[in-house]
């Protein structure tokens, strides 16, 4: 028989010396980045996403902002209605004279902050949430675990138009209702991870080297938690915004604000007399804005996966 | 068959007077990110009627690749079928000797199928042998499919694999009849050979919207029923032949209630049910334990011969190779660099290569310790430079292996091999089995 | 015996599901305002207030609340709808079997064009057709539904007249006796064929809008798990048999890619019951999510709470139902690992 040994051992020492786990780690950041941008629909993705944020943070040099609150849409009721393509209003007014040129720019601003926050604090609370659940484990593990059932029982959307609801139509509230139904996906990745690379034996010999819970905690294992909560986050910068901008829709939102959502529920009285760019291009705007983190989220997942190696 | 002597000497695999199937000069790549790669390039070699021809080496030298170009089982995009023939001459049951072996003939109880363009009389369609030659690489899908599980069959490595998890064993087999013997089973089942339409569909599995009701109302439902009858029958007869325990009970099973060796004996008689004339094993014991390898080795060497099927036997396993094979081909690197008899091979092998395998193979004359490995890996097939593909791993290489590509030459009338040691380079240092170069 | 044994765990965790839904239901009621703020009015007295807070139990402690608020859920009692002036209780079935009618048309929609569309790509794999069926799935995920209703009825209503708007012709619809609340099957069975082409017509641009989403899903799934299965070895043995390509697909790829399909059909119907509610707005279809808008911008609690708790029950109920088919279809999952 012929079996020659491999010339290669997967190295289990790296993650023994910290200096090479973390050499080892850029250059698996490396590959992986290479992976992910060979694929166009993954590009796709980027370019929008990086269009979005140049019109996010450039707000204020491509339209004027309103005063005293930018996030305000300004309203000219000498031209309501108009047309795209009317001087002054590139994309048309609304009935009440707002510039939908204007809503669409500061809109992208404002869906930038909403789902920054939203996922930086549901990205949070949920790693703690989930790490303590798998650092406890026993009955405290059980308790929060059964939470995060009961929270995934009630349909996404519905439950945030629940909270929103009870507190009132604001855009705060939408944002607080988010964060009120997002966070339990990362307690359950952040556990999952956790107790899988708690029983794996890098760690058994890094207690052996004698490191403490925390060190081992905050140079091994959030670390290499990173890559699932990175895809889940991607896909959810998406999420978050569609589900706002429902709730914005439904009438949750605050009316008058520069918000895609509350433009486009609007620009809805208009098309039965033809107006149809009050809605058109703001929700094109959300469509846009899903679909690149959809895609990179996508192309991330797949990136990571082993089983499409070498597709 | 007719006595046909081979002109092309150059080419010392191809001396036999009856073949089954001819390899030529056959080159499979697989577009890959670093390149293309070489997986088979320029394979050749003849499967005689009634053999059992063995295909040896490492994992990644393209043995399994050259085993599913006979099917055209390759998956295309990666891979290329970049050039070269399969050619098939599809054999009958001779009517004189009923499968004994005459001389009438000249055949093993088989004999070639009469060239259709010719009628025998040769032509270049049939190469001028005056069998039907079919050109496997070539030929439409539609006359491919029709080839494929009924005179070129092919079991699978890992059983548990090969076999639809959510199909019965019955199911799975009966497929097999359902594709190649409609009409015997329209006659198993008593019924009209010209029986057409909805019925006709459903014994060849070929099923259209509304034959389902109209199959369940009288008169069509009885008649079903016998056909569906005839097919179990056929299908019981198959898997006995395998000699697995109680057949009838074995067909509602699905294939994760059996064991392995039940699993491959059940691939086996799918292969086998329609006689086969050549059957591709690709390595068809690897995934079993040893003591149930022994008893499916017998059982398809048993089968072979009772069939006269020929084989090409798959296999990385040389001392198994040894025992169930007349003549051996050894694959390296997606080329082949020795055939000959196996009982030759073993007994004076003339490439390094061959040399440094058998070296590897455990006997019980090896001393403790004794075994050798072959130093380094195979090489990587991406564009490979025009060299002897084993220099870099071979303990005779000269400056010549390097330069140089040997092609497989004859060394006796039954023996070739691709090596500058019996067949001298067009210049530099010869190699030479006495001079060992590290 | 092992699947029983895993079904019978998940039924002993369900009930436990619901009172943890039932107990968030709970806790928002009590969050927001007054659950009682629509009985009340500004001429009331501080006295009168406190009576009607004490008919409600409001004046005892949170979970003796919640025990008569359970109570009162579990005997029909959901409290008082102040959109349609009746009791919640009444009006919801009238409303979830309009809502019904629209989910499943959009289901039916889903599920076929969905595996049509996700076969199609999966066998075509990395051909132009799989990249555009691909973009299509991709958009379908990412599209707000709400939107998508708007463009289309720019385009089939606005522009060129050819949707209607709303549930049925009323005139038409006046002859059918309700029987099921399920307009389709009313005029069917009232033998009214007119009703009946009507009833379909309002139908079919709500159901594309509201299935675009689900089709996406789903056919994004059944191409991946039908791209997996033409690897498999058992794919290559059934054509080494001599299928035909056409029946190694249809016997052995997608019935076994169907398999993992079923799973995403739960998470589908979550999809279509949240997407109701902003469709029903649009196409201004009497059930329960357009209900729903309307008691949330008129502060309705009772309602709200409801539709919640059903949605929740109905989601567990139909995930349960899911996992118990799949574990049956699929002979080698293994369960509750």
């Amino acid at each position: 028989m012929v079996d020659l040994p491999s010339p290669t051992q997967p190295g289990t020492i790296d993650a023994i010396a910290p200096e090479s786990a973390r050499r080892v780690r850029l250059r698996r950041f490396k590959e992986l980045a290479a992976k992910v941008l060979s694929n166009p629909a993954t590009v796709l993705g980027f370019v929008i996403i990086f269009a979005m944020l140049f019109m996010a943070i450039f707000a204020p040099w491509l339209v004027a902002p309103n005063v005293p609150d930018p996030y305000q849409m300004p309203r000219d009721w000498a031209a309501t209605r108009m047309p795209p393509g009317t001087p002054g209003h590139p994309l048309g007014t609304t009935n009440e004279g707002g510039d939908v040129f204007y809503g669409v720019v500061w809109g992208t601003r404002m869906s930038l902050q909403l789902s920054l926050i939203v996922v930086f604090s549901t990205v949070v609370i949920g790693s703690i949430i989930g790490s303590l659940a798998a650092y406890f484990g026993g009955k405290v593990d059980e308790f929060l675990m059964r939470v995060v059932d009961v929270f995934l029982s009630i349909p996404e959307l519905i439950f945030a138009l629940a909270i929103a609801a009870i507190l009132g139509p604001s855009f705060g509230n939408i944002m607080f209702a988010l964060i009120v139904v997002f966070w339990v996906k990362y307690a359950r990745i952040m556990r999952a991870r956790v107790i899988q690379i708690k029983g794996s034996e890098y760690i058994d010999a890094a207690r052996i080297i004698g490191d403490s819970n925390i060190n081992i905690y905050l140079r091994d294992i959030l670390p290499n938690s990173f890559t699932p909560v990175m895809v889940q986050a991607t896909l959810d910068m998406g999420n978050v915004v569609l589900i706002a901008a429902t709730l914005s829709f439904i009438g949750l939102g605050q009316a008058g604000i520069a918000e895609w959502g509350v433009l486009v529920s609007e620009g809805q009285a208009g098309i039965a007399s033809g107006r149809w760019w009050a809605s058109t291009f703001p929700g094109l705007m959300i469509f846009l804005w899903a679909l690149a983190f959809n895609l990179v989220g996508d192309g991330l997942r797949d990136a990571l996966d082993p089983r499409t190696e070498g597709r | 068959m007719m006595g046909h002597l081979e002109t092309d000497m150059a080419d010392a695999v191809r001396t036999a007077p009856a073949t089954v199937a001819s390899v030529r000069d056959l080159k499979v790549h697989f577009a890959a990110k670093r390149g293309v790669v070489h997986a088979v390039d320029g394979v050749s070699f003849d499967i005689r009627d009634g053999e059992t021809l063995g295909l040896v080496g490492e994992t990644g030298c393209g043995k399994s690749v050259t085993g599913r170009s006979f099917l055209r089982l390759l998956p295309v995009p990666p891979g290329i079928l970049a050039g070269g023939s399969v050619t098939f001459r599809p054999h009958a049951l001779c009517e004189d000797c009923d499968g004994a072996g005459c001389d009438a003939c000249g055949c093993t109880g088989r004999k070639a199928v009469v060239c259709p363009s010719c009628r025998g009389q040769g032509c270049a369609t049939c190469d001028g042998t005056g069998a039907e030659t079919i050109d496997l690489l070539k030929i439409d899908t539609e006359t491919l499919r029709k080839l494929r599980g009924d005179r070129v069959a092919m079991i699978f490595q890992d059983p548990g694999k090969a076999l639809n998890p959510t199909l019965t064993i019955g199911q799975q087999v009966a497929e097999v009849f359902l594709q190649h013997r409609t009409d015997e089973l329209i006659e198993l089942a008593g019924l009209s050979p010209e029986t057409g339409g909805a019925l006709r569909r459903f014994a060849r599995q070929d099923h259209r919207f509304g034959d389902g009701i109209l199959l369940s109302l009288p008169p069509f439902r009885g008649q079903r029923r016998r056909i569906q009858a005839a097919l179990d029958k056929m299908v019981a007869r198959a898997l006995a032949e395998t000699q697995v325990p109680n057949p009838a009970s074995l067909m509602d099973r699905y294939p994760h209630e059996l064991s392995g060796g039940m699993r491959q004996r059940v691939m086996i008689a799918q292969a086998l049910a329609c006689n086969p004339d050549l059957l591709i094993a690709d390595e068809p014991t690897t995934a079993l334990d040893v003591t149930v390898e022994a008893r499916i080795l017998e059982l398809i060497r048993d089968l072979q011969m009772r069939r006269r099927s020929s084989v090409l036997y798959i296999s990385h396993d040389l001392s198994l190779v040894r025992r169930i094979c007349d003549r051996v081909a050894v694959m390296y690197a997606g080329r082949v660099v020795e055939i000959g008899p196996t009982a030759e091979v073993f007994r004076n092998p003339r490439h390094p290569y061959t040399r440094g395998l058998l070296a590897a193979v455990p006997t019980a004359d090896t001393p403790r310790g004794g075994l050798a490995a072959i130093k380094g890996t195979v090489p990587e097939l991406v564009d490979p430079p025009a060299a002897c593909r084993f220099a870099g791993r071979c303990r005779h290489e000269t400056e010549a292996c390097r330069r140089f590509d040997p092609t497989l030459e004859p060394v006796s009338e039954t023996h070739a091999v691709a090596c500058f040691i019996d067949h001298p380079a067009p210049e530099g240092d010869q190699p030479s089995f006495e001079r060992i170069t590290e | 015996m092992q699947l029983r044994d895993y079904i019978i765990r998940r039924l002993i965790i369900l009930p436990f599901l619901i009172i943890g839904v039932s107990i968030i239901v709970f806790s928002l009621t009590r969050i927001g305002g007054s659950p009682i703020g629509i009985y009340l009015s500004h001429e009331m007295t501080p006295d009168e207030v406190a009576q009607i807070e004490a008919r409600f139990h409001l004046d005892k402690s949170l979970p003796v609340q919640y025990f008569y608020w359970a109570r009162g859920v579990l005997q029909g009692d959901f409290g008082w709808s102040g959109v349609s002036v009746a009791p919640v209780s009444e009006v919801f079935p009238k409303k979830l079997a309009a809502t019904m009618e629209l989910s499943v048309a959009a289901g039916f929609v889903a599920v076929t064009l969905g595996v049509w569309l996700g076969t199609f790509s999966g066998a075509r794999r990395n051909k132009p057709a799989d990249h555009v069926t691909r973009i299509v799935a991709v958009s379908g995920a990412s599209m707000p539904n709400f939107w998508f209703a708007i463009i289309l009825l720019i385009v089939f209503w606005a522009e060129l007249g050819w949707a209607p708007i709303g549930r049925a012709t009323a005139d038409l619809y006046a002859m059918v006796p309700q029987r099921t609340g399920l307009y389709t099957i009313d005029s069917l069975l009232a033998g009214n064929l007119a009703a009946f082409a009507d009833a379909l017509w309002h139908l079919i641009l709500p159901a594309i809008t509201l299935g675009y989403g689900a089709t996406a899903i789903i056919a994004r799934m059944m191409r991946s798990s039908l791209v997996e299965e033409l690897q498999q070895d058992y794919v290559d043995a059934a054509r080494a048999k001599g299928l035909a390509e056409r029946l190694v697909l249809k016997k052995h790829a997608r019935r076994n890619a169907l398999i993992p399909t079923v799973t995403v059909i739960g998470l589908t119907f979550g999809f279509l019951l949240q997407g109701t509610v902003a469709i029903e707005i649009i196409f201004r279809w009497p059930g329960l999510g357009k209900w729903m808008a309307d008691s949330v911008l008129r502060g309705d609690q009772a309602t709200l709470m409801t539709y919640v708790l059903f949605t929740s029950v109905l989601f567990l109920f139909v995930n349960l139902i899911v996992d118990i088919v799949y574990a049956n279809l699929d002979r080698r999952v293994e369960l509750g690992k």
